[in-house]
């Protein structure tokens, strides 16, 4: 299916087991006699001049994701099956493309449009669809099968159609099984006997006796809505018109289940077969159609040229991947729903610059001033807690200290994520410092504080390589107020202690 | 000869206007926002101006500790005397390397509670400026500070106009705190340079309260001037520094202000 056809014949070589073989061949190699599995040497022996490449299963494992990221424009349900096989899951979509027989045209008629060569099949159960599709004989036209036709579509199929590893299919041909018809009456507890479980298992879920569940590659969304176009779209204005028509139509499906929306994926599918993937989340449960708008307006100014339309989006997909329970507020004439413009200030500013920047900061229980504050994204603590009320602040576990008393440590307003290197001068090794020279200016203290010792957390030290802090709070002649400190106890960790400067005070 | 308006003419006159104007800018709490120093106050008129710009400068770059409590300390009574109770700070990374960043112990310690405060980290001027704007514009925000990198492109009276917009727009307060004592172009309404200056010592020796010496080099409503100030962080307001006499007449002199004055 990989393979794109060429008039040359061209072979691809890879590692099996010991010896170098042949992974796969194009037409022109295959009519020469070639075939896939076989030795190199051998080939070489034949055709000393052929034309080859080394194989890349992690390439062909990206190629594979990337054409099921493309089939994702017939059904979210996609399974792999490396290494070069797709499951579709088509359960309720083939109304939408006009009936199985369509839907089946429509897609092998893209593919092979975008070079690959394709064969794909139609059934009731994924073991039949998979090896109907690999080693039916017949034409294209009888690659559906017809509801109930399974076990008879099954039975011409080599055993290897079964999805069977090699060593099971050998064994069985040994005895003389080659066929699926050849096994699919025997009696069930001698044939896993002999040739193992995966056989029985493989057979009853061929012929849907037993279930085999898809493994979907992404999470299913509650709510899926979309737009196609028979004349791609390529404009911004185009594109954010259908997302906020499409925010329409999730709007009123969310609101009828008291939900709201936490996290937005937009789906664009280029005609040429690439998908851009934007996924926006959100402060608090949204449904508000505008706001969505400007959600994604802000974020495709961002993403410029990464999202490049091509020729143009035919399908345009909008699903909510999280959604949260919202109750309708109401809203009063003249107050301002504060809360809401503040959640909505968050989002977009969560979506120009990423979650990670708009930030909350929380106090952590511990001594080390670098540790002591954890910014946290804001969209994810704010949920919790959302008021609807207009003026209420939301308010936030802050730790094991908020509102610190006038015992507390003093702690400088503006930390240095790096504290910076300064020359200073002690009186005494151990004392408080009398001068230093921050950025090539020579300071003269006034008045020191200190000092506070902070020696570093022993878990978080496992070493003991980290060296206790004497911290200093320092004023100079002109007012200024820092926060000093020296690395290491004199004689005891260190004979030269060197001087930081971690903060600065109001 | 024109006859001077009356203030209360004046203001009745700026009330028809906010709310002729269809944009709704007539937002209910739009009187000044007092700092609780008389003689300040006076100055501006009765206050800091809401839905306008206002630039904080460090007197010397060591003082940025000194501009931040005082961009800080107005951003809190904007919290407190507001409808709306939260802020944004917005930090251009470079700022952050240059300047250090936020940091939430001592804001606390300070008097701002950090549940009322977002912060947005941003790589580019532009960005923050962008930033900045969109967030004057929110009206659930009483305060925005926005500290870019000195050196921007892109800051320029076209980009303070706009803020400026937004702001009067929005009807939060927009800082804009700068690392160095160099003023650029800027239609702010007010501009402060901010020294720390050494304070009364506690009776226990150590340091005393945060005193600042203010200058206000810029403004646009009212004459220049300059105090020196304390913040009590504990009761969350400015009080005028009481301090002993050397200290006052230590007070530097105003060879700076001149090029604050003119510039912009």
């Amino acid at each position: 299916m990989l393979a794109p056809a060429k008039s040359k014949p061209r072979i691809i070589v890879g590692e099996r087991g010991a010896a170098r073989r042949l992974t796969a061949v194009n037409d022109a190699a295959a009519r020469l006699g070639l075939e896939p599995d076989m030795p190199l040497a051998d080939a070489q022996a034949m055709y000393p001049a052929l034309e080859r490449a080394e194989a890349d299963p992690e390439q062909d494992r990206f190629l594979l994701e990337k054409i099921a990221d493309w089939c994702d424009r017939y059904t979210p349900l996609i399974g792999l099956h490396p290494p070069d096989g797709l499951i579709l899951d088509i359960s309720g979509c083939a109304h939408l493309f006009g009936g199985e027989t369509a839907l089946c045209r429509d897609l092998v008629g893209r593919l092979e449009g975008q070079g690959f060569k394709v064969r794909a099949a139609i059934a009731d159960t994924v073991g039949c669809a998979a090896g109907v599709a690999r080693f039916s004989q017949t034409g294209p036209e009888a690659d559906i099968v017809s509801p109930g036709a399974t076990k008879a579509a099954l039975m011409p199929l080599p055993l290897a159609g079964l999805r069977l590893s090699g060593r099971v299919v050998r064994a069985l041909a040994q005895v003389g099984l080659k066929r699926v018809a050849d096994i699919v009456d025997q009696p069930r507890a001698p044939l896993a006997a002999r040739f193992g479980i995966s056989l029985v298992r493989r057979l009853d879920q061929a012929l849907g006796d037993e279930d085999e569940p898809i493994a979907p590659r992404r999470p299913l969304p509650p709510y899926v809505v979309e737009r196609r176009f028979g004349d791609p779209i390529a404009l911004e204005a185009d594109i954010l018109g259908t997302i906020e028509h499409l925010a329409h139509e999730l709007a009123r499906m969310m609101e009828r289940r008291g939900e709201g929306a936490r996290l937005v994926q937009l789906a664009l599918f280029r005609t040429d077969g690439r998908v851009h993937r934007i996924a926006i989340g959100t402060a608090a449960p949204l449904r508000d159609t505008q706001r969505l708008r400007r959600l994604f307006a802000d974020k495709l100014a961002t993403l410029g040229d990464e999202c490049d339309p091509g020729f143009g989006f035919d399908v345009v997909r909008l699903s909510v991947g999280v959604t949260q329970r919202c109750d309708p507020v109401q809203t009063g004439l003249e107050s301002i729903n504060l809360a809401g413009d503040l959640a909505h200030l968050i989002d977009r500013l969560s979506a120009r610059f990423g979650p990670q920047r708009v930030m909350r900061l929380i106090p952590q229980d511990t001594h080390i001033p670098e540790f002591a504050i954890v910014a946290l994204p804001a969209q994810t603590l704010l949920h919790q807690t959302r008021s609807h009320h207009a003026g209420q602040e939301p308010t936030f576990a802050c730790g094991p200290l908020s509102g610190q008393d006038s015992l507390a440590p003093v702690r400088p307003i503006r930390l240095f994520e790096r504290p910076e290197p300064v020359e200073a001068v002690a009186e005494v090794p151990d004392g408080p410092p009398v001068r230093f020279r921050w950025r090539h200016v020579l300071h003269e203290v006034m008045t020191a504080e200190g000092p506070e010792r902070i020696a570093m957390e022993w878990w978080r030290d496992e070493a003991g390589q980290v060296l206790t802090r004497d911290y200093f709070r320092v004023e100079s002649r002109q007012g200024a107020r820092v926060w000093l400190y020296r690395e290491g106890l004199y004689e005891r960790e260190t004979i030269q202690p060197r001087w930081f400067l971690h903060g600065l005070f109001a | 000869m024109p006859i001077p308006p009356h203030p209360a003419t004046l203001s009745r006159l700026r009330h028809m206007v906010a709310k002729a104007d269809a944009s709704g800018a007539a937002f209910p709490e739009d009187e000044p926002l007092d700092l609780g120093v008389g003689a300040i106050d006076a100055a501006l008129g009765g206050g800091l101006a809401r839905g306008t710009l206002h630039e904080v400068f460090p007197a010397a770059p060591i003082q940025i500790g000194a501009a931040t409590g005082f961009a800080l300390a107005l951003a809190q009574q904007a919290v407190t005397h507001h409808g709306r109770k939260q802020a944004l700070w917005i930090q251009q990374d470079f700022v952050a390397t240059e300047a250090g960043i936020p940091h939430g112990l001592g804001i606390d310690l300070w008097g701002f509670r950090l549940e009322r405060l977002l912060v947005l980290r941003v790589s580019r001027s532009r960005e923050a400026l962008w930033a900045m704007e969109e967030a004057l514009k929110c009206r659930a925000l009483a305060a925005v500070i926005a500290e870019l990198a000195d050196h921007n492109a892109g800051f320029d009276l076209t980009a303070t106009r706009r803020l400026a917009h937004a702001a009067r727009r929005g009807g939060g307060i927009g800082l804009l705190l700068r690392q160095r004592p160099q003023a650029l172009p800027s239609i702010a309404m007010t501009r402060w340079v901010v020294a720390s200056t050494p304070g009364i010592t506690d009776p226990l020796g150590g340091m005393g309260r945060p005193t600042f010496e203010l200058s206000l080099v810029r403004n646009r409503r009212g004459p220049c001037g300059r105090w020196i100030i304390e913040w009590n962080r504990d009761e969350r307001l400015f009080v005028p520094a009481t301090l002993p006499g050397d200290l006052a007449a230590a007070a530097r002199n105003g060879s700076n202000r001149a090029m604050f004055a003119r510039a912009g």
